[in-house]
This record gives C-alpha cells, sequence and structure tokens, in this order.
C-alpha cells in the first residue's frame, strides 16, 4: 500500500503515518490509536481496524490473527446526549 | 551485562516521560522502562488539562503555574504538535449561593500569582454564548490551556530518546535491587539485572504494588473518573470550562453544592474540555473502586445530566465513545515528589491524581534537579515523602 493511501477516513491518517507509529513502537491497534488518532473518529474503527490489523502484521512480520480488536466501549453507535439522559429516542 | 546507566526511571507515562525528559537535558544518563506500552495507563484515559484555576490556592496552584511556564518552553523545544491551546479555563458560578465562595477562591488565586478575572453580568454569556441562562459569574484564569496527553507523552519520549535515553517499553521491573548498606543497586528485569544506583519510580496507581519489594508502604491508591467523548462540533464553547462545584466536589472541606445524593456521592461535576481536535470531552466523577477501570452507565448518564444543566445546547450533540481512567489518588491531594532517604537513590513521582498531565513539566524538573542539581523554581519540601511516614510512624505508637 501506498503511504499517502488514507486509512482512517474520520481523522485523515495515512498509511505513512500508520507505518511510523508502528516504527516508533505501537504494538497493537490501541498502541496505533494513541499515536495517531486513527479509530478516534465518528466510526470509532469501524472502517480502518482492519487495515490497522494489517499494517501491524506486515510491518511487524506477525500473523494478523495475533492483533485482537480494540476495546469496545459505550455506546456502540453515536448516542445523541438527551437520549443518553433517556429523555428521547434517538 | 551493561557497565549500568546513572538513572532507571520505571514508569512511561507523563510523568516518567517528563522525569526523563529534564534528566536528558541535564545530562543525566537515563533508562526508561515501562511494563506496557508508553502511555497506555492513566496517561491515556484522561483528559488534557492544563489548569492551575482548580488548584488550591498557594502552593499547589502556583506549582501548577510554574509548570504552565514550563510547558510553554518544552513545547518550543521539542517542536512538535501536542495539540497545545492555552485559551484560559472559567469555573461557573451556579447560584448566588456560591458567589461569596467564588469571589473567595478569586481573591485567594489572584494573590498567588494567578492571572485571574471575576466574570458577572452580560459579560458572561458575551464570554460564554453557550452557557445555561441562569448562571451568575465566571472565574477566569487566563494562563490554563489543554493539550493531547499522549500526544505529550511521545514527544517528551521522543525527544528524551533524541537526547541519548534509552526506553524500554515492554520490560517489567520485577524488583528494585538494594546492596548490603540498603542503597539502589538496580532493576530486576526478565531476569536480567540493569545496574543503576538510582531509581525513579513514575509508577502512578501502581507505585505501591512496585514499593513493597523495598519494603515500602507508598499511600497511593486508585481513584477512578469516566470521560463522555464527543463528536467533531462546530458548537463548542471557547475554553476549558468546569463548575465551581468541581473544587466544591474534589475537596469536601471548601464546601457543598446543592446537587441530589447521587450526584455527590458519585462526585460528579461539570468539567467541560473542547479539543483542538475539534471534538469535546465530558467529566467527571471521582470514585474509588479499586482497579476497575469499566465505564458504570448510570455514572455517564450523571455527568451528561450535569452538562446540559450548563449547556442546554449539549442534548442535541452525540456522544462517540466514554472511557473511565484510574488516577493515583493520595490524602492531602497532592503528589510525591521526594526522595526516600532510607533507600538511598530511590525516589518517587506519583500520586498527582487528576493534575498529572499539567504538573509533569514541574515534576520533571524538580526530580531532575534532585539528582543533578540543576535548578528548580518549586521547593520539594511540602511533596517529600516524609509526610506520610511521620503519620505512619503516629499509627504505630497509637
Amino acid at each position: 500500500m501506498n503511504d499517502d493511501v488514507i486509512v482512517c477516513r474520520c481523522e485523515e491518517v495515512s498509511v505513512g503515518e500508520i507505518r511510523k507509529a508502528i516504527q516508533e513502537g505501537a504494538r497493537d491497534v490501541a498502541g496505533v490509536k494513541r499515536r495517531t488518532r486513527a479509530g478516534m473518529g465518528l466510526c470509532q474503527g469501524r472502517t480502518c481496524e482492519r487495515t490497522v490489523i494489517k499494517l501491524l502484521a506486515e510491518e511487524l512480520h506477525l500473523p494478523e490473527a495475533t492483533f485482537l480488536p480494540d476495546t469496545v466501549r459505550t455506546p456502540i453507535t453515536p448516542t445523541l446526549i438527551a437520549a443518553l439522559l433517556g429523555e428521547r429516542n434517538e | 551485562m551493561s557497565k549500568g546507566v546513572d538513572v532507571i526511571v520505571i514508569g512511561g507515562g507523563v510523568i516518567g516521560a517528563a522525569v526523563a525528559y529534564y534528566l536528558v537535558r541535564a545530562g543525566v544518563q537515563t533508562m526508561l522502562l515501562d511494563r506496557g506500552d508508553v502511555a497506555s495507563g492513566t496517561s491515556s484515559a484522561c483528559d488534557g488539562n492544563i489548569v492551575a484555576i482548580g488548584q488550591r490556592p498557594g502552593f499547589d496552584s502556583q506549582m501548577t503555574l510554574e509548570s504552565q511556564r514550563l510547558l510553554e518552553v518544552l513545547v518550543e523545544e521539542m517542536d512538535c504538535d501536542v495539540e497545545y491551546t492555552r485559551k484560559g479555563s472559567v469555573l461557573v458560578v451556579e447560584d448566588e449561593s456560591q458567589v461569596a465562595f467564588a469571589r473567595s477562591w478569586y481573591e485567594r488565586q489572584k494573590q498567588a500569582g494567578l492571572p485571574m478575572r471575576y466574570i458577572e453580568g452580560d459579560a458572561i454569556f458575551e464570554s460564554e454564548p453557550l452557557l445555561a441562562r441562569d448562571v451568575v459569574g465566571l472565574v477566569e484564569c487566563a494562563s490554563d490551556g489543554a493539550l493531547n496527553p499522549m500526544a505529550f507523552a511521545y514527544a517528551m519520549i521522543r525527544a528524551a530518546r533524541k537526547g541519548g535515553a534509552v526506553i524500554a517499553p515492554f520490560t517489567e521491573a520485577q524488583d528494585i535491587l538494594v546492596d548490603a548498606c540498603g542503597a539502589v543497586k538496580g532493576v530486576r528485569s526478565r531476569g536480567r539485572i540493569l545496574r543503576s544506583k538510582r531509581v525513579v519510580l513514575a509508577t502512578g496507581i501502581w507505585t505501591a504494588e512496585v514499593a513493597r519489594s523495598v519494603g515500602l508502604e507508598i499511600p497511593i491508591i486508585p481513584r477512578k473518573g469516566h470521560i463522555l467523548v464527543g463528536e467533531k462540533t462546530p458548537i463548542r464553547a471557547t475554553r476549558k470550562v468546569q463548575e465551581l462545584g468541581y473544587v466544591m466536589a474534589k475537596n469536601p472541606e471548601t464546601g457543598k453544592r446543592d446537587v441530589d445524593r447521587e450526584t455527590e456521592e458519585r462526585g460528579v461535576a461539570l468539567v467541560y474540555e473542547p479539543c483542538e481536535s475539534g471534538n469535546f470531552l465530558l467529566g467527571s466523577s471521582r470514585e474509588f473502586t479499586g482497579f476497575d477501570s469499566t465505564c458504570d452507565k448510570r455514572v455517564l448518564q450523571l455527568i451528561a445530566k450535569r452538562a446540559v444543566r450548563f449547556f442546554p445546547c449539549l442534548r442535541e450533540l452525540h456522544v462517540i465513545r466514554t472511557y473511565a481512567g484510574l488516577r493515583p489518588f493520595t490524602i492531602d491531594h497532592r503528589p510525591i515528589v521526594s526522595e526516600v532517604e532510607s533507600i538511598p537513590g530511590l525516589f518517587i513521582a506519583a500520586g498527582h491524581e487528576g493534575t498529572g498531565i499539567a504538573q509533569a513539566p514541574i515534576t520533571g524538573q524538580m526530580i531532575a534537579s534532585m539528582i543533578a542539581e540543576t535548578k528548580c523554581a518549586i521547593q520539594p519540601e511540602a511533596l517529600s515523602i516524609k509526610r506520610f511516614e511521620v503519620k505512619q510512624q503516629q499509627e504505630r505508637m497509637v
């Protein structure tokens, strides 16, 4: 993959930035995220997580199965604060 | 194995990163260990507070003010984007019953040297148009700001490495080793002995566990805090906004707010942070739940409720993520930045609770000044471990 390709669309993080984060010490999806913001956006990694795992596997010469998805946290989808308060349905 | 280094720093969070940075800057050969990835514990589950306003007026707020001064230089030196903004912060005065306390807080912080302003009347809403129309005042500190705590920690670690420090993530310190005279001689890690006559514990909530290997009881315990992450939006306050009641929730001795029992018990108070990324963060809560860092939906709701009380417009915005972090709490709300006299060569830099990001630079400089005898603007006596040793001895005598 070319370094210029955007992997995380929400935060506009490129392949090159993710490779650099791995070279600097990221060893899992969360480590890449902390260093680059990949996966911190509106979709919370739904679009980019698989690609981030592929890049980790490629850079670290390990099977993809080594890398687990990041911890899932509430809310599962973006939630209106009014709905969180039970004032309204989404 | 090797001939050793001058100092081993255990813990690669924001405090360990700052300690390593200032040691390297003072010309000290430094090695930094972390049992996991750097900046993956408390420093990655917090907000980016660079805020002095809520700190006890006097030594504590001055320590943060000095740290803010250091940060300005640090950010220039590191020449790297840590999403730092310095737009000030405000405490919101909720109703007339809080005005006297707000006024005295403003006066005391001003006397301590903080750049303070008291805002009332229409000026409140000119200053923060999104606030609920019934609030009666704002106490502002112009030197406050925010940054991305992870980017900050990584930047300091990168700079320390560039300056010659050895950075060793995924390298757990199993034991601190002492010689026949009881002085530090190194660290055992993964079966190897790393030699050093000085060890700094920048181990946050894990300090008690790590220090036990040398028979020390360090009174730092985890205190949980929840945070909600809001979507990117142009509908944002201009600066960090906290309710004055946050100061009260943090230090119960300062007074009580008019809130329901659940909100009080779970230590919920508004902390709103507009991030440089376009998102916003909502906090806060303070609870003792051991090492459990899972999110409690009820607490998240209480935080959201408090947030819309001050910012009604937030109802129409989305939360995209939530998390909880464990902060290193000490009973007197002060960190331990200290040498340990009974074990020559051992130093502690931990226990900052919610001020670790803000006080990282000054903490790094203090430890460097103890080890390399460089200058430091803040005298560390008040942060000495001795204050607890004395208490422990008293308890034993009783």
